[in-house]
């Protein structure tokens, strides 16, 4: 990362890590926030998907971004530990798409997307046979 | 094989359920929009429809694009093929977070 000029300090590859936390950072308090007016389960489900999100991209993604840690591919040659670059890919992978999952559905449960619009007569079996 | 290599391995069952994530947001943030009226939702939505479009182009040119078919296509195709993926995945999160916070003010303002 370039760090020399306070311009370069402008550049993307400088600003995208601070981006990434305080995009992370964000997303939890406002979750945390929005968790405050829901109940039970969509609550739980949008808290837990952005405390996941928050640690992926406040964490993790700065980490990969500034360098600290190496990206995983089965065919790359590793300049550390290929234990650890895998074990870094791995939280990555389970942190942000179970994050997303969790966030996803807290959401929609707390816009009511699987509740159903218009309640039609539920058609039940005859108990008495004819 | 252990634990973390099989989770590697299988990764395209965690990448299924981050997507059907991103979907779920997409369709409860345009339900938040169009039924009851929160602005906040048009921004979650288009953010999370971003992020999608960003995960769908990282897997194609994973899989589908080659280093032949993008020599052939010239210099602007292999910038295209690097910087939107950053510049949706960046617009999406900010889209969605945004989107957030216009709704969780607009719950608080009382609707």
């Amino acid at each position: 990362m370039h760090t020399g000029s306070p311009l370069l300090l402008a550049s993307i590859e400088s600003i995208r890590p601070v981006f990434l936390i305080v995009m992370g950072v964000s997303l939890l308090m406002l979750a945390w926030r929005l968790s405050q007016n829901a109940s039970g389960w969509t609550a739980r489900f949008i808290l837990a998907g952005a405390i996941l999100l928050a640690i992926g991209y406040s964490f993790i993604m700065p980490l990969y971004e500034a360098g600290k840690i190496e990206h995983y591919s089965p065919d790359a040659h590793f300049h550390g530990d290929p234990g650890v670059a895998l074990a870094w890919h791995v939280v990555k992978v389970v942190a942000m798409n179970t994050g997303w999952f969790l966030f996803g559905w807290g959401v929609a449960l707390h816009a009511g997307l699987f509740e159903r619009v218009s309640a039609r007569p539920v058609l039940l079996p005859s108990s008495s046979p004819r | 094989m252990n634990t973390a290599e099989l989770i590697a391995q299988s990764s395209v069952v965690f990448d299924a359920a981050g997507v059907a994530g991103l979907c779920l947001l997409a369709f409860a943030a345009i339900r938040l929009a169009r039924r009851e009226h929160s602005w906040g939702g048009n921004l979650m939505a288009i953010g999370a429809i971003s992020l999608l479009i960003a995960r769908l182009v990282i897997v194609v040119s994973n899989h589908f694009v080659t280093h032949e078919m993008l020599a052939a296509w010239g210099p602007n195709a292999i910038s295209a093929q690097l910087a939107l993926p950053a510049i949706l995945l960046s617009f999406g999160l900010a889209g969605v977070v945004w989107g957030l916070w216009g709704h969780s003010k607009w719950l608080h303002d009382g609707r």
